[in-house]
């Protein structure tokens, strides 16, 4: 993985751990394939929430349409990382 | 493609120490997920529109066994519902399987005509149906003296929050009713009626039916603030020419086919023979969609859609205001703050 993806999935999990007050991982040790619904337990109106601060750091658009693909972490930066490069 | 700039950050908006304190005094309800609950398939009165002898649910057969129920309520524990709403036909006819259910299932609302008292025991939010003063209920529901015999049976009990709903018939009778039940210190909230399918019968709202009714509604959370539960926004969003589904994109399974994260992965609404049918999913099941203004979609319908309302103070203001009403009107405990906007805001595109 390259240092971009690996910051973002990074960024994006410290976002997930302070939002929704995760404890036992920190953003080093957090699996970034980890299913976040499944295996995380959170649920739509926790991934709005963590989309709204991802909108604030990396200034794009979530839409709600889809959420459901947004599974993982990793799944996640990619997407943020497509946002941003359709973005510039 | 660009994506359109946002005027105000999150953090910014939530950066207000009213907003603040608000979506920090909502957000920790985010971890109720609902199903819904056909109890029994008999009922004390016969109303006019009733959705639940509307399409196939009503014939059923009943599982009565408090045993099967409690299997149920632990199974629906596992797979992650926190919160239960019990309804159909009338509940209050099976106080020993809504007992069941409170013992497996701390946090839930059980919807009741209000004729028999549900023992205070089993503490879930009642909500109690009234569909106009005494003389219209007579005519619609066939029973009479309602309201008086529903806040007799519900006097000083915490539970209760009465729910008007508005057929075109009794706009102008809410402000009779909503004043007995405030002189009396109690709660309530507002429904809309909205069709079964099929149904074209003259209780459908209108254009002018639903303009008259915002009307209303506005005069009577302004004289009542303290006890009727609502706000400009929920008065925006069920009186609104379109739908709720044309509006927010119904997220129940029933208009969703997506299993993968909210309501239709987790839904369900059980029949009373303990089956549940995804095409049949939703909190109100043969609603006709594209009429649906009921109360109860909605408090999951716009709360699902936080991020589209995260544009500006003022529309997560009336998002918040929203949530905190549907929280006030079916959490018991919960108790409503006062509203962050005092007017009317446009209902926001799709994000």
């Amino acid at each position: 993985m390259s240092t971009d993806i690996q910051q973002t999935i990074q960024r994006i999990a410290e976002i997930i751990i302070d939002e929704l007050k995760l404890e036992d991982v920190t953003p080093e040790t957090f699996d970034p394939d980890l299913d976040l619904v499944d295996e995380v337990g959170i649920d739509s109106m926790d991934l709005a929430t963590v989309a709204l601060v991802l909108r604030d750091e990396y200034g794009i658009r979530i839409d709600e349409d889809d959420y459901p693909r947004l599974t993982t972490v990793k799944i996640i930066a990619e997407y943020i990382i497509e946002k941003q490069s359709e973005n510039e | 493609m660009t994506a359109p700039k946002q005027a105000f950050k999150f953090s910014d908006i939530i950066a207000d120490p009213k907003i603040r304190e608000r979506w920090e005094k909502v957000r920790r309800y985010f971890f109720l997920r609902e199903s819904t609950y056909d109890m029994t398939s008999r009922c004390n009165i016969k109303c006019d529109g009733c959705y639940y002898y509307a399409g196939e649910k009503q014939f059923a057969t009943a599982n009565t066994s408090p045993e099967y129920w409690r299997g149920l309520m632990e199974s629906e524990k596992e797979r992650g519902i926190t919160f239960v709403v019990l309804a159909g036909a009338e509940p209050a006819l099976v106080p020993e399987l809504c007992q069941v259910c409170f013992d497996v299932m701390p946090l839930g609302a059980i919807a009741t005509n209000g004729l028999k008292p549900i023992p205070r025991e089993i503490d879930y939010q009642i909500h109690i149906s009234v569909w106009g003063n005494d003389q219209t209920s007579l005519a619609v529901r066939k029973a009479p003296d309602m309201l008086a015999r529903q806040m007799n049976n519900y006097k000083d009990d915490p539970r209760a929050v009465f729910v008007y709903t508005f057929t075109p018939n009794n706009i102008e009778e809410a402000a009779e009713v909503v004043k007995q039940v405030a002189d009396q210190d109690m709660k309530i909230t507002f429904n809309m009626f909205s069709a079964p399918v099929g149904y074209t019968g003259p209780l459908c709202h209108d254009s002018a039916s639903l303009l008259k009714t915002r009307e209303a509604m506005d005069a009577l959370l302004t004289s009542y603030p303290q006890h009727v539960l609502f706000s400009k926004y929920n008065i925006v969003s069920h009186t609104h020419p379109k739908g709720l589904h044309d509006l927010f994109s119904c997220p129940y399974p029933r208009r969703n086919p997506s299993t993968d994260i909210g309501l239709g992965r987790s839904f369900r609404q059980y029949r009373t023979d303990l089956q549940w049918d995804r095409e049949a999913a939703c909190c109100v099941p043969d609603t006709d969609c594209d009429d649906c203004r009921h109360y109860a979609a909605g408090s999951a319908v716009v709360t699902a859609r936080m991020y589209r309302h995260a544009t500006d103070p003022d529309t997560f203001s009336a998002w918040l205001d929203y949530v905190d009403t549907y929280l006030a009107v079916w959490v018991r405990g919960y108790e409503k703050g006062q509203n962050l906007c005092d007017h009317f805001i446009t209902p926001p595109p799709s994000a």
